[in-house]
């Protein structure tokens, strides 16, 4: 096993001959270079995380899609955040890594599963309506175990770990947020004319192709890798 | 048909709530981007809010980042490694993957530990600077060494490379002190790289004995 291993090890690293000493640049690179605590850095990577994640923000934009009452929003994104923060912290806590590709195809059909909520669909096969306050809840903890995978893979230092993750986790929040406010922005317009109703179905089959599209991605990088 | 129902238009934000709300992102937006995101992301600094924050540190280290493995690549395509005869075999000891550096047994002809060290170096590192002291090794020999840090801690990567190969044996971040016996995985120069993320300069002292040909400076 263990000479599996280093083979494997070695056989990575010898792919990789182009750097020297094998130093992983942007985000990671400066995650590596660093340690102690870092509050407004790890902030920034969170929040900077939540925001340009396309898989967070189309089931975001499932999750809301059908909501315009500021405390209904307030409800299901809190139960969100509720859900990726517990799984985000705890799977880096006690270092639970899922694979990367396997967490993000789930985190696909997140988003499938939200999309066919959306056209009612389950009403229409299973004849009732399956609680939405929980699968968000539910796929929140999908997220956060899909952030968790990432923070691993980030190798942050020990030192000050505790608190750069709740710094991390507070970037996530604000993320969220400003990606949900341009978001809403963006639903207030087209809520206001007639044709979001006419095209509201077509836009929740075009997020469930979607969440589809990042399924076979994520699976069919689990099999080439 | 959908799963909900259609809001009474009086539920929805006005136009001119909509208007007024795109002002306030569109200028958030611009506050974010030249305070925080241009800094993190390309220590580009305006208004030196970034360097406040500590974000700008992020973008220069990334920066650095880059530029060093762009260099590494243009060295590498220089040198044009010869390929490694019948591919990534491994003709190596099970666990120099693993944590060679750890305690091991010394090999048969290392000497006491009382002996006297063959090599020291020494390498000042300004802040940010790297550096890098390498040993000339064949696959399976071993040398013993230890390096302290004067005036701080370094981040330090324990490694090798040669024929088109590269290994990764340790790493540590903000270490003052490092000793063990480095077993070559193949053929080639092992060593340490070492960066001082300090602020004030520091002095890398290492010394090591055993089986290698000779110890180097490689940049």
């Amino acid at each position: 096993m263990m000479l599996l291993l280093s083979a494997l090890a070695l056989l990575l690293l010898g792919a990789n001959d182009a750097v020297a000493h094998a130093v992983a640049a942007g985000d990671k690179g400066y995650i590596q270079e660093i340690s102690g605590i870092h509050l407004l850095s790890f902030m920034y990577l969170g929040a900077k995380h939540m925001a340009t994640g396309y898989d967070h923000i189309l089931f975001l934009l499932g999750v809301i899609f059908f909501l315009y009452r500021m405390k209904h929003i307030a409800l299901y994104v809190t139960l969100f955040a509720l859900g990726h923060s517990t799984t985000m912290l705890l799977g880096v806590y006690f270092n639970i890594g899922i694979n990367s590709y396997l967490i993000d195809a789930i985190i696909g059909l997140s988003v499938v599963y939200k999309a066919l909520d959306n056209i009612g669909a389950f009403q229409r096969w299973l004849g009732f309506q399956p609680n939405t306050k929980v699968a968000t809840l539910l796929f929140g903890f999908c997220h956060g175990f899909g952030l968790s995978t990432k923070i691993i893979e980030y190798d942050i230092s020990p030192d000050g770990l505790i608190p750069n993750l709740l710094a991390f986790n507070v970037g996530v929040e604000i993320g969220q947020l400003l990606a949900l406010s341009a978001i809403l922005i963006a639903m207030g317009y087209w809520r206001r004319t007639t044709s979001f109703w006419r095209h509201a179905y077509s836009a929740n089959v075009a997020i469930m192709s979607a969440g589809f599209v990042l399924f076979g991605y994520q699976l069919t990088g689990f099999f080439v890798s | 048909m959908y799963n909900t129902n259609v809001p009474p238009q009086s539920d929805l934000p006005t136009s001119r709530q909509l208007r007024r709300s795109t002002a306030i992102a569109l200028i958030a937006a611009i506050v974010i981007l030249v305070t925080v995101v241009l800094p993190a992301e390309y220590a580009i600094d305006p208004t030196r809010i970034g360097r406040l924050l500590g974000l700008t540190e992020m973008g220069e280290i990334k920066a650095q980042l880059a530029q060093e493995a762009a260099n590494d690549m243009a060295a590498d395509a220089a040198l044009k490694p010869t390929p490694v005869p019948g591919g990534a075999a491994v003709p190596v000891s099970a666990t120099s993957a693993q944590a060679p550096v750890e305690a091991q047994p010394p090999a048969s002809p290392a000497p006491a530990t009382s002996a006297a060290w063959r090599d020291e170096m020494r390498v000042t590192l300004e802040p940010g600077q790297g550096s890098e002291v390498k040993l000339v090794m064949k696959s399976g020999e071993q040398a013993q060494f230890s390096w302290i840090v004067e005036g701080g801690a370094v981040n330090f990567d324990t490694h090798g490379d040669g024929g088109g190969r590269s290994i990764s044996y340790e790493k540590g971040r903000d270490v003052s002190a490092d000793e063990g016996v480095l077993d070559a995985a193949f053929d080639g120069n092992h060593g340490w790289f070492w960066r001082n993320r300090g602020a004030s300069d520091v002095t890398v002292i290492i010394r090591a004995r055993g089986q290698y040909t000779e110890m180097k400076l490689a940049k």
